[in-house]
């Protein structure tokens, strides 16, 4: 059964192209662009890692690292922070929260991002 | 007039601060929108989206270049402004761990090492070393100078290495690389605010010239010193020292 990645991004445009690229590369995709979202996908469905951008409209990405660490049924999902945010301290603040990597945007293809989620999770 | 003083000085420093804020945000979308750009382009190089003729791939392969150079750009943008407005504010010496501050500079760099396939080697001392007595975010700045000049300058499948050991009172840091090196012209005017050495303007058309001035000031301040070893064609190793922290 194809395991179920659950892309946290606000803009529509890059969470498209990250969807298509997991999509074709055999994985279930969902997909949220807000906190709300976020949490509704998290409750309906088994998610097996989780791709989270650091800048949301509502909250921070943080925040929600912060609740899926401290749920029982979500703890040991991996988290892959995937933002344009590069600094220290936001790489330290992810890291602490229980991040598994912290990948800046525009330093990555999505081939790249595609083989970070395969190493994590497999196929 | 102290009063009065001190009103312009907190306002000049709340404008800096909105200043850099701006910066930031500004950057932070641009580089998002290039991110964007770099995915299509790699999904068309790599024929996501159907074959490409020779031509095609070649422009496509150019498009991918001048974009990854404007990321870098962007990047450079964010690092000064982080460097100008930490510099605006007023030192905070503590006992800082320097091999914790190494360690966690080259992980902010390793996506850059891995861009330009080069490789941080981090020799680390067999003996514990004493803490420095340093404002830690001023001092990851001048590692964050060093680090991104040895990896913009290196070619690719470079090393680059960093090591520290201690030294009369002080530690001393060394980052080298087997990069393009410091023309004997540019090795009297390298520290200058501004000024970019001609072997550095062939490697990489655009840079600020800032950082090296700012990483000089910065060690200095700390009452250290900044020094170098460069041969053109051969490779550059910057020396800084930092004070060891003692309890007073």
């Amino acid at each position: 059964m194809a395991k179920t990645v659950l892309i946290i991004e606000d803009d529509n445009f890059l969470q498209g192209l990250e969807a298509t690229k997991l999509k074709k590369e055999g994985y279930n995709v969902l997909t949220a662009s807000n906190s709300v979202e976020a949490f509704k996908a998290m409750e309906g469905n088994k998610i097996d890692l989780i791709l989270l951008d650091l800048l949301l409209p509502d909250v921070d990405g943080f925040m929600i690292l912060e609740k899926v660490r401290q749920n029982k049924n979500l703890q040991a999902v991996p988290v892959i922070v995937f933002s344009n945010l590069s600094e220290e301290k936001d790489v330290s603040r992810a890291t602490k929260l229980g991040a598994s990597e912290f990948m800046i945007k525009s330093n990555f293809t999505l081939d790249e991002i595609s083989k970070k989620v395969k190493e994590l999770i497999g196929q | 007039m102290e009063k009065e003083l001190q009103e312009k000085v907190d306002k000049l420093t709340k404008l800096q601060s909105v200043r850099a804020d701006i910066v930031s945000l500004s950057a932070h979308q641009i580089r998002t929108s290039l991110s964007a750009i770099k995915w299509i382009i790699k999904m068309f190089i790599d024929g996501d989206l159907g074959k490409l003729t020779a031509e095609q791939e070649n422009l496509m392969k150019k498009a991918y270049e001048d974009n990854d150079r404007a990321i870098s750009v962007v990047s450079e943008l964010l690092l000064a402004n982080k460097a100008e407005d930490v510099i605006e504010k007023a030192y905070n010496f503590t006992e800082v761990n320097l091999i914790e501050l190494i360690d966690s500079s080259i992980f902010d760099f390793s996506g850059e090492a891995l861009a330009h396939k080069i490789e941080m080697i981090f020799l680390k001392p067999e003996l514990q070393l004493p803490g420095v007595k340093a404002d830690k975010e001023k001092l990851r700045i001048v590692l964050q100078n060093l680090l991104e000049n040895a990896i913009k300058y290196s070619n690719q499948y470079g090393k680059v290495f960093i090591a520290l050991r201690e030294k009369n009172g002080f530690i001393e840091v060394s980052v080298k690389d087997m990069g393009i090196g410091i023309s004997e012209e540019g090795k009297k005017s390298i520290f200058e605010k501004f000024y970019r050495d001609t072997t550095a303007q062939k490697k990489e058309a655009l840079g600020s010239g800032i950082g090296l001035f700012t990483t000089k000031k910065i060690v200095e301040d700390h009452g250290g010193k900044i020094w170098f070893d460069s041969n053109e064609g051969e490779g550059t190793t910057f020396f800084f020292t930092v004070p060891v922290y003692k309890v007073s």
